[in-house]
């Protein structure tokens, strides 16, 4: 009876699935740990991972409500932080973010320009986005250094770009939050936030009622890009450094993120606080099995293993609130 | 008629998609060598119905009995394999595949060439060529051609040819004259009734109760979900049932109370 | 329609032209280091491998499903076999290899269909979890087969050659014969096609859509597998990150091969083809002295560029893409 009760809360919020999960991780992690996990310096790292990660998945998220999806984050990731490293040193940092953010909308807009004029199934494009960005990455990082002098690591943009903490939280935790403020507003008080979801629900309907589908879903892939990039700014800044396969892997953890969030990968359905939970679970998790001195190469196979389970469970459950 | 057992015979069937209740205990016969009207809005549930009846779906409660069995696996295979050809609106029909190969798709002939079982492509294309003739398909149409290439009315035609050509005992139509001219619509009519004469049961599902009133021995009318009539077509004039179709079965319920 | 007008409409005529317009450029560009026996050898060597993984992605691209494990599947399988083998001996460890791969193939293809999940998250995570699996199996250290196992009548069978030919070549031409039979002349081929063209309609003609797309996952593993055989055959030494960006490889392989990811058409010959230039474009850009990096920056531009090039061709066809 008290279940009955919960399937209409179930049924209209997508994240309650990972919400639960997050809650009994956390819960099971520092009662098992011996305090190696539940601490404020570790608690501290797994948010900064996170809100680089979480970052990157606010914009997947957006792409996979449109009905699309964006695998080239991680290189874009990667580009962003290279750009912000080379011109950091030579202007202040907040330009250089300026334009590693722009580099990164940019690559979003090739991407978005080649699903919407040509009709190419988004996997395609961005797989080829993804690998052409990943090898001028490579490219690059084998020609040039890149990394900021411990000495230069300061200023106020340096440490607001990540670079610095404010009341124990790294900067780029604050940057996630007003994010996540950002877009929640426009999806939810703004017209493009509807065009947005009823594009990814049925595009057909959405181009009947007026809805100029090719601009909605390019704009997805505009904020996907430069959010992405803003990721690749601030582990730059927390990292001071990066090299040629920075951000590889994590388009595919943020694709993952996105499913245990609750985000339908059809298209339609979107939850950012889902999404970023389930960044939160990826990244606790990742640090879990590193305090415990588990091999971290398990963390692969657990992934694996969490993805498919996500997207199962989270079948099962809407499955089960849809049923009478 | 009901001197011989139904060929099909639905007991209490309910079937729900998630918390929408689509077919509420239906309970229904079908003989053979007879042509039944099912009939009734959009949404009414006709097609639910016969979707059950070619395994599409499976029944949430109650039972389907063909030839006596009670049917225990859903699936259209079995469907098939009982001889029970079913002609839908949209599905079908595979566009990418020549109509050769559609024709015969799910139960391909095949010819052992060292044992090894290979498609008999001449045996494909000399009875789908003879349907397309048949039924007045463009004569640049060849057994070869994308189905892509065709237009609805040709494709529902192969439909059509399709389950005339097999050997069935039931053939289910779902708005089979829809998209057709007036011309091919005669033709398909005409069609039902021969098969319907050679024994089959013929199952006609249209929201045209005019239409079928003319063809159908028994008229099945469905309404949100239920059976709300069940008639033959000599007890019952066409304008009558048109009434209780339009008051959504409100009529018979006064008539009854 | 006579022969040459099926050619040129049907599914891998772009590749043809691609490999075409390859083998022209490399000849004015660099006639004398492309033509030569070690280049064709080491790129038709290679062809060959990412042929089976090609073939591979294009029966699951047909069935209009992806297929991102392949590459892990593929790195998996030659890890065990080199592996298992002082356990089981090279015939055991062979068979017991070919088994997980199959095993690999079978529970995705489970998954996708009783889970009802999109097949690129559950391949998604068979690509995190086999590649995990490799690590934490050998632990990121390099394995070699003892000089007996090199010599071993079946080491050689596999990675041996004939007439100065690597046996792999023949294997892959061997299983592109059959596969392209089984595709185009018979009922699994004939429901496979149906199944990627309109799934709905496939079922209701009695095509159990279901099973063929388990068997369609389970073939894509099985043949990853064999390549990952066929390589370690040929050079014992294994290490974690073999066959990483495989499956992207094999993906643009398939689709530069005419395949269109709204399923049912396509061309096994077409994928081999995309594979050769894929390889061939591998090792012209090292031999012209570019950074490896390079190369996969080429790929994805190969990658956005057959796509869009495909799907007009197909358009021009009268395909609605």
């Amino acid at each position: 009876m008290a279940l009955a009760a919960i399937k209409p809360i179930v049924r209209r919020h997508a994240e309650i699935g990972i919400v639960l999960i997050a809650v009994l991780l956390v819960v099971v992690f520092a009662l098992s740990s011996e305090g190696r996990w539940a601490n404020a310096y570790n608690i501290g790292t797994i948010l900064q991972v996170t809100a680089t990660l979480g970052l990157m998945t606010l914009g997947v998220a957006l792409v996979i409500a449109s009905g699309e999806i964006d695998i080239s984050v991680g290189s874009t990731f990667g580009i962003g932080a290279l750009v912000y490293l080379w011109l950091a040193l030579r202007v202040d940092p907040a330009l250089a973010a300026l334009a590693a953010l722009t580099a990164g909308g940019l690559i979003g807009a090739v991407n978005g320009w080649l699903v919407t004029r040509t009709g190419t199934p988004s996997l395609i494009v961005t797989l080829g986005t993804l690998m052409i960005f990943r090898g001028i990455a490579i490219a690059l990082t084998s020609g040039f250094a890149f990394s900021i002098p411990y000495k230069d690591r300061t200023g106020i943009s340096y440490r607001l770009l990540g670079g610095g903490e404010i009341l124990g939280l790294n900067t780029s935790v604050i940057w996630l939050v007003l994010m996540l403020v950002v877009l929640g507003a426009m999806l939810r008080l703004m017209p493009w936030g509807n065009r947005l979801l009823a594009v990814g629900g049925s595009s057909d309907s959405a181009l009947s009622r007026g809805v100029r589908v090719d601009r909605v879903k390019f704009s997805a892939f505009v904020f996907c890009g430069t959010l992405a990039a803003l990721g690749g700014v601030l582990e730059a800044g927390k990292l001071g450094s990066a090299d040629g396969s920075m951000g590889r892997l994590m388009e595919l953890q943020a694709i993952a993120a996105c499913v245990l969030g609750g985000c339908l990968l059809a298209g339609g359905r979107i939850s950012l606080i889902g999404a970023l939970t389930g960044a939160f679970v990826l990244s606790s998790i990742q640090s879990y099995l590193v305090v415990m001195s588990v091999r971290p190469q398990w963390f692969m196979v657990l992934l694996g293993l969490i993805v498919v389970a996500a997207a199962l469970g989270d079948r099962s459950l809407r499955q089960w609130a849809l049923r009478r | 008629m009901t001197q011989k057992p139904p060929l099909i015979s639905v007991r209490n069937l309910n079937l729900y998609f998630g918390a929408f209740h689509a077919l509420r205990d239906v309970s229904v016969d079908f003989h053979a060598g007879e042509m039944v009207g099912l009939v009734g809005d959009n949404g009414a549930g006709k097609t639910t119905l016969i979707r059950v009846l070619c395994g599409i779906h499976a029944p949430s409660s109650g039972e389907v009995y063909f030839d006596g069995r009670k049917v225990d696996t859903f699936h259209p295979k079995n469907a098939i394999d009982q001889g029970i050809e079913t002609i839908q609106q949209s599905v079908g029909l595979c566009d990418n595949l020549s109509i050769a190969r559609n024709f015969y798709l799910g139960r391909e002939p095949v010819r052992r060439i060292l044992g090894i079982p290979l498609l008999d492509f001449a045996r494909m294309r000399e009875m789908s060529t003879r349907v397309i003739r048949q039924f007045g398909l463009r004569d640049n149409v060849s057994a070869d051609d994308d189905v892509e290439r065709l237009s609805g009315g040709e494709r529902q035609s192969i439909k059509i040819g399709r389950a005339v050509e097999f050997k069935n005992r039931v053939v289910i139509m779902d708005e089979p004259t829809n998209h057709l001219s007036v011309r091919e619509r005669e033709h398909v009519n005409e069609l039902a009734r021969q098969l319907r004469d050679q024994g089959l049961l013929v199952i006609y599902i249209t929201h045209d109760i005019f239409q079928v009133h003319r063809l159908a021995d028994r008229i099945v009318i469905m309404e949100n979900g239920q059976k709300i009539e069940d008639t033959t077509t000599d007890r019952m004039s066409a304008e009558d049932l048109e009434a209780v179709i339009r008051h959504g079965g409100r009529v018979v319920e006064k008539a009854e109370a | 329609m006579t022969t040459t007008q099926r050619l040129v409409r049907g599914p891998g005529f772009g590749a043809l032209i691609g490999v075409a317009a390859m083998l022209t450029a490399f000849t004015l560009i660099d006639s004398a280091g492309w033509w030569s026996v070690r280049t064709i050898a080491n790129v038709v060597q290679f062809t060959s491998i990412l042929g089976f993984l090609a073939m591979g992605q294009a029966l699951v691209i047909l069935s209009k499903e992806i297929d991102l494990s392949v590459g892990s599947v593929y790195g998996l399988t030659g890890v065990a076999f080199v592996t298992l083998q002082p356990d089981l001996g090279v015939p055991g460890a062979m068979l017991a290899a070919l088994s997980i791969a199959l095993a690999c193939g079978l529970i995705q293809g489970l998954v996708v269909v009783r889970g009802g999940l999109p097949s690129m998250i559950v391949t998604l995570g068979g690509l995190f979890a086999f590649r995990g699996i490799i690590y934490v199996w050998t632990g990121g250290s390099v394995r070699n087969f003892p000089e007996e196992a090199r010599v071993h009548s079946l080491t050689r069978l596999m990675g041996g050659e004939l007439f100065g030919i690597e046996a792999a070549v023949f294997w892959m031409l061997g299983t592109l014969a059959v596969l392209t039979l089984v595709l185009n002349a018979t009922r699994f081929g004939n429901r496979l096609l149906a199944t990627g063209g309109n799934a709905e309609s496939a079922l209701s003609r009695g095509v159990r859509t279901d099973r063929v797309r388990v068997s369609v996952f389970a073939l894509s593993a099985l043949l990853a597998g064999c390549a990952g055989i066929l390589t370690l055959a040929d050079r014992p030494q294994t290490h974690v990150t073999i066959g990483e960006l495989m499956e992207l490889e094999s993906i643009a392989a398939a689709v530069i091969g005419g395949c269109l990811l709204a399923g049912g058409r396509g061309s096994l010959w077409g994928a081999v083809l995309g594979a050769f230039i894929i390889t061939g474009f591998r090792y012209e850009l090292i031999a012209l002295g570019a950074p490896s990096s390079w190369f996969i920056t080429f790929v994805g531009l190969v990658l956005i560029f057959a796509v869009v090039v495909n799907q007009k061709l197909a358009r021009m066809a009268g395909q609605s893409v």
